[in-house]
């Protein structure tokens, strides 16, 4: 890790502590940072914690697997046939505005309080991006190519394999980036509106009770999960695009 | 000598894009020409001639209006890898390596990897692309790729290969220096060539035969026959009799051609 990585956050918690320690703001509204480690120490021993980030994974999982699965392939059926998109774009561009929270009480009323009306709101969440990205990649792919393997003898199921699917790649997984980030937002919105589990509900739990070190461990878990989920993204993304980072500006810098 | 075979025959070909409504563009009319086996035919023209469409129509990728367009006897009907075709923008696959990409035409028409692994390095070795066989097209210098994608043609053993001004976006250097490589390939790899450019001398050089377009519509002028013993050297496009020739050219080029045709002309030329 380069060095200015870690300066803006050490700096950050060091004024922070200092705030804490001599007591300038009320803890009740700003605990210090140590206060706040000892509250995650004693969630994290408790098992409490783990069950949160558990169950909050789980939704997550689900209904992100669902949307990309759903979306790559629709996506790629809409991109390859002008008359599927044409038929379902107005329907696309009717449900995609609804925020995917304003499905809630419906979903409730339909799959009721548990993981089920959460996976379809995190899949609604995830969706979009997905399958607007993958579209627009393999509508984006150069006709081009496409000829050029034609004559080198490629079948129609050979260019879609061949070429379509990977010079669409990149901007599917741009897609999939995407969504994880709107996952996330989503399911915490959900958690703390209906749910007796999960990080939102942490939140809203510590809440209730002005526990606020606990507050503020949920925020730094869901802080952290987000890091290390687009760390994990971008090693992914390198590995699977390697001809595609250096000739980006990514690449680059 | 050996006895040449005709191998492309294009009689009475008529090419016109449209819509069927009204608007519609002829690109070619009345177009004949026959290609001999093993030939290498340079059409040049002015920007608009047809002369790229031609190549389309013989790589199957643009069906014929009406006329008779055969390869090897056959009406062309669609892409088929034995007749390949060069872009000027190389048109690599940027996700395959060289090796991949060289691989690509064997690969899909079900060559088994063993035999698939002799051609490809037998067609870096022509070409001249042994150590960058790992390398992804980005990571390839313009020359370097034009290589490649040629190699690429190469690999299915094509009759014949259609290039479409395949050294316009190289520098002049390193499109001398390809001019002399593609001639050297060609004499160890005896395929037909169909070369379209924009570069006069580039025609003389390469070709066995030069065949000058008019445009509006699309058809041949005149074909010269290009007299100069192979394999040639770079040298000769300095001496009297190619500069004759070339000059030749550039007169038939330039007569009857609008004021504003003859500026885009000696434009390209100059690159």
């Amino acid at each position: 890790m380069k060095r200015g990585n870690v300066i803006s956050p050490v700096a950050l918690f060091g004024i922070w502590e200092l705030v804490g320690k001599l007591e300038l703001v009320d803890p009740l509204f700003l605990p210090a940072p140590t206060a706040i480690l000892a509250e995650a120490w004693s969630l994290a021993r408790s098992g409490e914690l783990f069950v949160h980030i558990g169950v909050s994974l789980y939704r997550v999982g689900m209904g992100y697997g669902m949307g990309a699965l759903v979306g790559v392939s629709l996506g790629i059926l809409m991109g390859w046939s002008k008359r599927l998109e044409e038929y379902l774009d107005p329907l696309i561009e009717m449900i995609r505005p609804i925020s995917p929270l304003a499905l809630l009480p419906l979903m409730i009323l339909w799959f009721g309080m548990g993981d089920g009306s959460k996976v379809i709101i995190i899949f609604k969440a995830s969706l979009f991006p997905v399958l607007l990205n993958t579209i627009a990649g393999v509508k984006g792919v150069d006709v081009k190519l496409i000829q050029a393997a034609q004559t080198l003898g490629a079948n129609p199921g050979q260019v879609f394999r061949k070429v379509v699917l990977p010079a669409s790649l990149p901007t599917i997984v741009t897609g999939l980036r995407i969504s994880t980030a709107l996952a996330m937002l989503a399911i915490v919105g959900v958690e703390m509106l209906a749910a007796e589990s999960g990080l939102g509900y942490l939140l809203v739990e510590a809440e209730h009770v002005f526990d606020t070190p606990k507050m503020f461990v949920g925020l730094l878990v869901l802080g952290g999960l987000g890091y290390l989920w687009d760390r994990l993204a971008r090693v992914a993304q390198n590995r699977i695009l390697v001809w595609h980072k250096e000739t980006t500006l990514e690449g680059k810098v | 000598m050996e006895i040449k075979m005709p191998l492309i025959n294009a009689c009475n070909v008529r090419k016109v894009y449209g819509d069927g409504q009204g608007e519609s563009t002829t690109a070619l009319d009345d177009f004949n020409l026959v290609v001999m086996e093993k030939e290498f035919v340079s059409i040049i023209g002015p920007s608009g001639c047809g002369k790229s469409t031609f190549l389309l129509l013989v790589a199957g990728l643009e069906p014929v209006t009406s006329g008779d367009l055969l390869l090897d006897g056959q009406s062309v009907n669609g892409p088929d890898p034995g007749h390949a075709i060069v872009f000027q923008e190389y048109l690599l696959f940027p996700w395959r390596t060289v090796w991949k990409n060289i691989e690509f035409g064997p690969e899909v028409r079900g060559v088994s990897k063993k035999r698939r692994a002799e051609i490809v390095s037998r067609y870096i070795k022509l070409v001249g692309l042994e150590g960058v066989e790992g390398r992804y097209p980005h990571e390839l210098s313009g020359g370097m790729k034009q290589r490649v994608a040629i190699a690429r043609a190469l690999a299915n053993e094509p009759k014949v290969i259609l290039m479409d001004e395949p050294f316009g976006s190289l520098d002049a250097l390193t499109r001398e220096n390809m001019q002399v490589e593609l001639l050297r390939i060609w004499q160890e790899n005896r395929c037909t060539v169909i070369f379209v450019t924009h570069s006069i001398e580039e025609a003389v050089f390469l070709s066995d035969r030069l065949v000058v377009m008019d445009a509006h519509p699309g058809r041949v002028k005149k074909i010269f026959p290009i007299p100069f013993a192979r394999p040639r050297k770079r040298e000769i496009i300095s001496s009297a009799g190619f500069v004759a020739l070339a000059a030749g050219v550039k007169g038939l080029i330039l007569e009857e051609e609008g004021y504003q045709q003859n500026k885009s002309i000696q434009g390209k030329e100059g690159e």
